[in-house]
């Protein structure tokens, strides 16, 4: 799965550690979902979402091998 | 969730630990054994009666026990910011944990099948190793995850301290 969090992020002028304050996780947590370390739950997906004022299938894609 | 104890209880397991197991060790290499006699002078009458070989016990049982609650204190005390990443983290090393003893059990069973009898004193200490080897495991994993490879091409770890210079690079 491949996301836009990195884009989305950058494109609304927040910091990793605003993003992460905003949706109640650690920074590390944030930098992990960016480089597709770790793939986030659907709560957390829907906290990123409603963070960026997008869907979750705009940010969240699936690639060949899910 | 409920058991976890508040993040500053792994600063204490983490000065707790060593210390119980350097004391463990000293008393099983006989050290205070012979600092007793090196300071008092040698026993008189059976060794099993004297106060050496209580002094000597409680030492054992202090840094075994010191040593054990340390490592309860770090494996069970949250993160400084506890969200799920942590939680999984913490789970997938519980798992890996697991395996890796289930392993070494296999392997000192076959051992102990090809090789012979070990004795009780060896059988003790393979059990003893067994437990610990699950919770080092454990804790070598979790944070091995968390503070180093999860971070490992973080370039603003590298710079945490410098808020500023945090905010400037991530949103150019």
């Amino acid at each position: 799965m491949t996301n836009t969090v990195k884009e989305e992020r950058i494109k609304k002028q927040f910091t990793q550690a605003q993003l992460a304050e905003m949706i109640g996780v650690s920074r590390q947590t944030i930098f992990s979902i960016e480089v597709n370390k770790y793939v986030p739950s659907v709560v957390l997906s829907l906290k990123l979402a409603k963070a960026f004022g997008k869907k979750v299938e705009d940010i969240f894609t699936l690639q060949g091998s899910d | 969730m409920k058991f976890f104890l508040s993040h500053r209880y792994k600063k204490i397991g983490v000065m707790l630990a060593p210390l119980g197991f350097c004391l463990w060790l000293v008393m099983q290499l006989g050290y205070i054994k012979r600092l007793l006699i090196y300071i008092f002078g040698q026993i008189n009458g059976s060794y099993e009666w004297s106060v050496y070989h209580i002094v000597n016990v409680v030492a054992a049982v202090l840094g075994f026990f010191s040593f054990l609650i340390g490592l309860y204190f770090i494996s069970f005390s949250k993160e400084k910011i506890e969200d799920e990443m942590v939680q999984k983290t913490r789970l997938d090393s519980f798992q890996f944990a697991a395996i890796l003893q289930i392993i070494t059990i296999i392997i000192g069973f076959l051992f102990i099948m090809f090789a012979g009898d070990l004795g009780e004193s060896r059988m003790m200490l393979f059990f003893i190793v067994l437990v610990f080897l699950f919770w080092l495991s454990f804790i070598g994993r979790f944070n091995y995850m968390l503070h180093v490879k999860y971070i490992s091409n973080d370039k603003y770890c590298k710079r945490r301290k410098d808020k500023e210079a945090v905010y400037s690079s991530s949103i150019s």
